[in-house]
């Protein structure tokens, strides 16, 4: 064989070596590798080193893990692990950090606010089979990367009727929204009903995010943090259609991937590797996070027995918590951005008048439940929005208004007599409800017992499943009723105009006031700080004095026991940021 | 002449006698006395309801809602000694709050235990009297009725009890509550759901429980009745009634019904732990009567989930739900070894 056709075997080879080289990078895009082994998870037994054990939430199912329907915190919590929105909030001072956006511009008029994306982030899937976090590909193969057209169809599938959002109206801020949302006057019969390209949200390119609103709202990118905002998989979702959440099929792109879920019974999150970490959502150093879903004694019992690394505290368990040498230690108690308040159905007698409201109210010893029933260092509340929040009443600034924190028997009973009913003995029959937690049903029978003591009337406690309560407040709100808030963005405006506007989907008292509808709306669009805490001022004297349409009763704490071995930030909202977590073991 | 015989005696003095003989039927017969008279003289109601008042602790220490927050969880120093991890605020790692006033204790509201245990007979007791009471009158006319009748009405009645039979008791009952409880709030004036409900409130939430437990105990006591007059019916001594003309009714009031009724009894006596359980379960699981009333179950159900910090707050209701069931069990079993005394040690 002579030199010449070694040569011309050797150009060849390097031909074919080029060839194939290329189709790899070009075509396949393997500039990163697509694939990280983890093996297979048993949530039954996962490495102990690497794994925390989370007893944070209650007994039951994650209702969902879909961003456009979550409302209540465990859902929220899961999202907060698997997705990132333009915005995020930090967990413990709930100012808003650079999320998905690394930068955010406002049109000098308030009204257009312009997102520039974090670039290369991709969409993940861990596979259950083969044990794998896989990078998500396209038709053409390649990895399909977190665009702002995934962020629109978000907030897009969020506003569409169809799916059903109950935290749509949040979104109502942007243009045409409510009324592609059903929520103008004319309903579905708005020529916009259901047009979601008509929604003032638009990506400008793959990674710039347009969003224009009705009016101008200082607390806009707090909104663009929420859930009903984040990037959504519209290939996924319309293959899968409502099973796209299930672990076999999920794609997400925060911190964590679903690694599993075992339905009502646990469900482990197994830390992304795709996720290259930013200020506000470090690289996770947990590589497991495992939340079991028991109810709060039998949680504790496994955080006594070292199988749980964090839990809550129930309340009969308060005492010797606080006593015991080694948990007071692990015990913390923080505040927590939530109000717990009983409302009137308004509509009903005897509570259509607004003495009888009062009354009751007036009635309610607050600082007594904090003190000797909840015990968890709670705030008695006086009004709605909580202190803290950025423009709310606060006690600390020389607020003062509202039902005395100790309550008033003498003017409760004024009240009474003052109201057209004019004593207790001709009072209709009336029902407390009440959703069926150990600690909810104690402050029940508590106050329960004041309106027997102070006013002498006699009121029926019935309690409900949370699923069927729900339910009930949507369509039937029974005379008085229980709920907490916590915030979704910090700010009054999530609290006064969120939830008691008169067309709040949260608002179930049934309680109009044209006066607090106009004071919120101003405050709204206000951009001084002073002003606005003015306003807010006003409109919850109307909520909880003038027209007491509720009973505010405690600003929340957040209770619970952490091994010591835990390095852990403590969240405000309801949720953790687990992502910053570190053991030590 | 020294009498070969003793004068002759009736089958219940006999058992009587029979069942005095039995020392635990005794001991329960006692609890269950002692039992009815707490129940009874809880409060003064048996007078305040004549004078027109509002009735007055008189066993009880205090009336059972009264709440006093600042003592929620207080402890006896005399129980400290029994459980040894309570302990007193002031040494080390205790938490417990002592206050002597309180005999067992008081629960999280600062209600007093004991008046709460109390009161809670009355809960279990009405049980106690109300099952036996609709099972006897609807089970045992059904059983009559089949049993006497024969033939196709036999047949009739007692496959209509075999489908009832197939209900899971528990179940129903759960159901039942769930269904009127749930929708209280909804419930529109008028409507047979509101006046249902109106009756329940007005009774403390007793009476789904009652009409929950009469629906499903008659079934075994028709079952009893109509094999026992099966059996009675082709005796000499009916045929002897029969031929000097006596009516069904007379036959029935007269000849069968008081021979049937010591298996009634007997039966009755034992389902009564039955019914009281029920109750306590349901109550339990938060289906039972309506807070603040006081009921054995649900004090246990609000006790378990202290129970490592205050074990007296499920201890005491518990033990006072165990002594009432097994004295009606005692009592079950020596009534059916005085009334019967060929199956004594039967089961």
């Amino acid at each position: 064989m002579s030199s010449r056709k070694v040569v011309v075997a050797l150009l060849v080879l390097l031909v074919v070596i080029i060839a194939v080289a290329a189709w790899f990078f070009l075509i396949r895009g393997v500039g990163a590798p697509t694939v990280v082994k983890i093996g297979k998870i048993d949530p039954a037994n996962l490495p102990a080193k690497e794994t925390l054990s989370s007893a944070l939430f209650g007994a039951g199912d994650i209702p969902t893990l879909d961003p456009s329907l979550a409302e209540d915190t465990t859902s929220i919590q899961m999202g907060l692990e698997l997705f990132v929105g333009l915005t995020r909030l930090n967990e413990e001072t709930a100012q808003v950090e650079p999320g998905m956006a690394t930068e955010w511009k406002v049109s000098d008029d308030g009204l257009v606010y312009t997102f520039t994306l974090r670039q290369g982030i991709p969409w993940v899937h861990y596979d259950r089979e083969a044990g794998e976090v896989v990078v998500v590909k396209d038709e053409q193969g390649n990895p399909r990367y977190v665009t702002a057209h995934d962020f629109v169809y978000g907030v897009k599938r969020t506003l569409d009727p169809k799916t059903g959002s109950n935290y749509a109206y949040v979104n109502w801020i942007i243009k045409n929204a409510q009324a592609v949302n059903g929520g103008s006057e004319l309903g579905d019969q708005d020529p916009l009903y259901g047009k979601v390209d008509e929604i003032g949200v638009r990506a400008l390119d793959d990674y710039t995010i347009e969003y224009t609103l009705t009016q101008p709202a200082s607390f806009f990118p707090g909104i663009a943090s929420m859930w009903i905002n984040w990037a959504q998989p519209k290939w996924l979702i319309e293959e899968k259609g409502d099973k796209w959440i299930e672990p076999e099929n999920i794609q997400s792109y925060g911190p964590y991937v679903l690694g599993d879920w075992t339905h009502d019974v646990s469900a482990t999150l197994v830390a992304n590797p795709f996720w290259p970490g930013i200020d506000s959502v470090p690289k996770p150093s947990i590589k497991y996070i495992h939340f079991t879903m028991l109810d709060e004694s039998p949680s504790f019992a496994n955080y006594e027995a070292g199988l749980a690394d964090v839990a809550g505290v129930p309340l009969t368990e308060l005492d010797r918590v606080k006593a015991d040498p080694v948990l007071s230690k692990e015990l913390s108690i923080n505040p927590e951005f939530c109000t717990y308040y009983y409302g009137f159905n308004v509509t009903k007698p005897p509570f259509d008048d607004v003495n009888v409201r009062k009354a009751f109210s007036w009635a309610v010893n607050r600082k007594a439940i904090v003190e000797n029933v909840t015990k968890g260092g709670q705030e008695p509340a006086r009004w709605f929005s909580r202190p803290g929040l950025t423009a709310a009443p606060d006690p600390a600034k020389g607020d003062d208004f509202g039902p005395p924190a100790e309550g008033d028997p003498v003017k409760a009973k004024e009240f009474l007599a003052a109201s057209k009913y004019g004593g207790a003995d001709k009072l209709p029959e009336i029902t407390l409800m009440v959703n069926q937690v150990e600690g909810h049903v104690k402050i029940a029978e508590a106050i329960q017992q004041m309106w027997q003591e102070t006013l002498g009337v006699k009121v029926n406690l019935v309690t409900q499943e949370w699923k069927v309560y729900l339910d009930t407040l949507d369509s039937d709100p029974p005379q008085v009723w229980r709920l907490g808030w916590c915030y979704d963005y910090a700010d009054a405006d999530n609290f006064a105009r969120g939830v008691f506007r008169s067309d709040s989907g949260n608002n179930h008292t049934r309680w109009k006031n044209e006066k607090f509808d106009q004071l919120v709306d101003q405050a709204a669009v206000e951009t001084d700080l002073q002003k606005r805490h003015d306003l807010y001022v006003q409109a919850e004297k109307i909520l909880v004095e003038e027209d007491a349409a509720i009973i505010p009763i405690y600003w929340y704490t957040r209770v619970q026991v952490t091994k010591p071995y835990v390095t852990r930030t403590y969240g405000l909202g309801g949720h953790e940021a687990y992502e910053k977590w570190k053991i030590n073991k | 002449m020294k009498a070969l015989t003793r004068p002759p005696t009736s089958l219940w003095v006999d058992a009587w006698r029979r069942l005095l003989k039995n020392k635990a039927a005794i001991l329960g017969l006692g609890i269950i006395v002692l039992v009815f008279m707490v129940a009874i003289f809880a409060d003064d109601s048996v007078v305040a309801v004549l004078a027109g008042r509002e009735p007055q602790p008189l066993l009880a220490p205090m009336h059972f809602a009264k709440q006093s927050l600042e003592n929620n969880n207080a402890v006896p120093s005399w129980l400290t000694h029994v459980f040894p991890t309570l302990k007193p605020v002031g040494t080390e790692g205790g938490y417990a709050k002592i206050n002597d006033t309180y005999l067992l204790g008081a629960d999280y509201n600062g209600r007093d235990l004991l008046s709460r245990i109390i009161y809670g007979t009355r809960v279990s007791l009405a049980v106690a009297i109300v099952g036996p009471l609709v099972s006897l009158v609807v089970g045992v006319s059904v059983g009559i009725a089949a049993g006497y009748a024969g033939g196709r009405t036999d047949n009739l009645i007692m496959r209509f009890v075999d489908i009832m039979y197939g209900f899971p008791d528990l179940l129903f009952i759960i159901l039942l509550m769930a269904l009127f409880r749930s929708t209280t709030g909804a419930a529109e004036a008028g409507t047979l759901r509101a006046v249902l409900t109106g009756i329940d409130n007005a009774m403390g939430g007793m009476f789904f429980i009652f009409v929950g437990i009469g629906v499903t105990a008659w079934m075994s006591m028709s079952r009893l009745t109509r094999g026992q007059i099966l059996s009675l019916k082709q005796k000499e001594f009916i045929e002897a009634a029969r031929a000097v003309g006596a009516k069904d009714g007379r036959i029935i009031w007269r000849h069968i019904l008081p021979n049937i009724l010591g298996p009634i009894v007997v039966a009755q006596t034992l389902n009564i732990p039955q019914y009281i359980s029920t109750e306590a379960f349901l109550s339990f699981i938060g289906l039972g009567v309506q807070r603040p009333t006081p009921s054995w179950g649900s004090m246990i159900a609000d006790g378990a989930s202290a129970i490592r910090t205050y074990p007296n707050q499920a201890i005491f209701p518990a033990l006072a739900l165990a002594a009432i069931m097994f004295a009606f069990n005692f009592l079950g079993d020596g009534l059916r070894d005085a009334l019967d005394p060929r199956l004594k040690g039967t089961d």
